[in-house]
């Protein structure tokens, strides 16, 4: 009796220690994140980083101003959203309510395999495929725009904004696509009013979690968007190269002097993009949470 | 059998040699019933002998499930509803369904009655007006006259089916269909219903499937029994319930099976 009590009580610290250990490490991350990129600003006041308009960060001169960089990002982010956030909706509608179950069947697996493919190959089809498009497309001086990440990044989005869409419309009750026929709706009538609204919330969370893919994309941006840390300006930019703080970080980082001012700045960039994430994720979950209660 | 109902004039609803397969399995048998105008009738039986499939034909909600196949003639006000040129949506505008779980959509109750007026074209300024006509039939305009516009969902199980029977009537059928509509309620919630569907008789059409005896015999003008498929028995409730022609029949109301 009391060694099974004991040896339950032992596998019960063991999933304890195991479980309490990734928020351990979730913790010294935003420790050594927050430490280095804090010391930044004993040379640079808070307000010069997030207001300053140039990022020189070797010249003799150095300047570390984040908004051509998080300017850059949400560029990207938008113009990833604004493409893959109809186009997911939309194929998750078709997969849950109007394809035959046989091509639903057949159409999942593609999506989620999609989800698996690594970022670095995506890189490099957006820059043999995408990038020699753009510049024919548009006559640009080069490829490697925003528009070109927004693209990849859209389509890096897409499962994760499918899948999770498609699961909350599927999870909308049965019944109240039955009452809204009777009532003598059409299928169309009856998705864009019922069904849409009903998951709405799941949709959202689908929606947040795909832009929070595509804010920490590193590898695609830094291959096809060409790096240019200057201020994009708005909608034209998005035809010209911009630099993400994901592609600064990984651009830099390599190079830079372990304890330089550089080397503290590019770990604030990585504070201001950790609390970005982080914020995201937050707001996604909570609107997760607002919609299981709705659905039961 | 039928004797007493073939000398009402015109049925609502007809139905002549109905048949109905899900796949190879043969669901519905030859179903032969002529239902009046104005009038409850309420179809029992045990459970998977088919009533439930019946009145899913009446309204052609049986269209949604794959591998169904259905033939046979069934008439409402004397078109086939099964007919080339019918159209689904105006079938059931005409012929209103009301469930077994309460379903009411997640927005407002005022919403909710006005979803079917609304995508049938109804102009906004008339809206409040059906609205509130159709809440007053359904009896539960006193209850939700100074809460309108908060979730339907907010009602309890009872107010909420007759917020269901509300929204099908705005839409203003003349035949409406009762899938099991107090299986999910308490007593006084069913007792409520079963007085509204008494009184909406004087408008409508009514059919309703019942798992509930005593709840056919309460309200109905007339009953069909079914039993594996087959309609055995069909007539006036009284005689249904006091002097059934057929031994399965008598088995079931006595409560031998089912």
């Amino acid at each position: 009796m009391f060694s099974r009590n004991s040896k339950e009580k032992g596998i019960e610290s063991v999933l304890f220690v195991i479980s309490t250990l990734t928020v351990a490490i979730l913790f010294l991350i935003c420790l050594f994140l927050f430490r280095d990129g804090l010391l930044l600003f004993k040379e640079t006041s808070l307000l010069d980083f997030l207001t300053g308009k140039f990022w020189y960060p070797t010249s003799v001169n150095e300047q570390f101003g984040l908004v051509p960089l998080f300017l850059g990002s949400l560029l990207v982010t938008v113009g990833a959203i604004l493409f893959s956030v109809p186009l997911g909706v939309a194929s998750a509608i078709y997969i849950s309510e109007i394809a035959h179950p046989k091509v639903a069947d057949f159409l999942k697996p593609f999506i989620e395999i999609l989800a698996g493919v690594p970022s670095v190959v995506y890189g490099f089809f957006g820059l043999v495929v995408l990038v020699p498009l753009m510049q024919e497309t548009f006559n640009l001086p080069t490829g490697q725009t925003a528009l070109t990440g927004s693209i990849m990044l859209g389509i890096m989005a897409l499962p994760t904004i499918v899948t999770i869409s498609e699961d909350a419309i599927s999870s909308v009750p049965g019944t109240l696509r039955q009452g809204s026929l009777a009532l003598g709706a059409t299928r169309w009538q009856t998705i864009y009013k019922v069904i849409i609204p009903a998951a709405i919330s799941g949709i959202s969370a689908a929606v947040m979690l795909g832009v929070g893919r595509a804010i920490g994309e590193t590898m695609v941006v830094l291959m096809v968007t060409g790096n240019a840390a200057i201020i994009p300006s708005f909608p034209g930019g998005f035809l010209d190269p911009v630099r993400t703080m994901t592609a600064t970080i990984a651009l830099e980082m390599g190079e830079v002097p372990q304890g330089s001012d550089h080397f503290h700045a590019l770990f604030a960039v990585g504070s201001v993009l950790f609390i970005i994430t982080f914020l995201v994720n937050l707001v996604a979950d909570s609107i997760k949470k607002k919609y299981r209660f709705k659905v039961s | 059998m039928t004797e007493s109902v073939q000398n009402v004039s015109q049925p609502q609803i007809e139905v002549e040699n109905l048949n109905l397969w899900y796949g190879e399995k043969q669901a519905l048998k030859n179903i032969s019933m002529q239902i009046p105008k104005n009038s409850v009738t309420a179809l029992i039986g045990p459970s998977g002998c088919g009533k439930s499939t019946f009145i899913r034909c009446l309204n052609r909600m049986n269209d949604l499930i794959k591998n169904c196949r259905i033939e046979g003639k069934v008439s409402i006000e004397g078109r086939d509803i099964y007919g080339q040129d019918v159209d689904v949506v105006e079938l059931r505008k005409e012929v209103g369904m009301v469930f077994q779980k309460p379903n009411p959509f997640p927005m407002s109750i005022y919403d909710n009655v006005a979803y079917g007026p609304r995508i049938h074209g109804a102009s906004k300024k008339d809206l409040d007006g059906i609205v509130e006509q159709a809440l007053r039939s359904a009896a539960i305009w006193e209850e939700t006259s100074d809460r309108l516009k908060s979730p339907a969902l907010s009602l309890s199980g009872g107010q909420q089916q007759r917020l269901c029977i509300a929204r099908t009537l705005a839409v203003k059928p003349r035949t409406i269909l009762f899938d099991e509509p107090t299986s999910a309620l308490d007593p006084i919630s069913t007792s409520r219903i079963e007085d509204l569907i008494m009184n909406l008789k004087k408008d409508y059409t009514i059919v309703i499937v019942t798992h509930n005896m005593q709840q056919a015999a309460r309200i109905s003008d007339y009953t069909g029994f079914f039993l594996m498929g087959e309609l055995i028995e069909f007539g006036q409730t009284r005689q249904i319930f006091h002097n059934p022609q057929e031994k399965s029949t008598e088995d079931y109301i006595t409560g031998r099976f089912g």
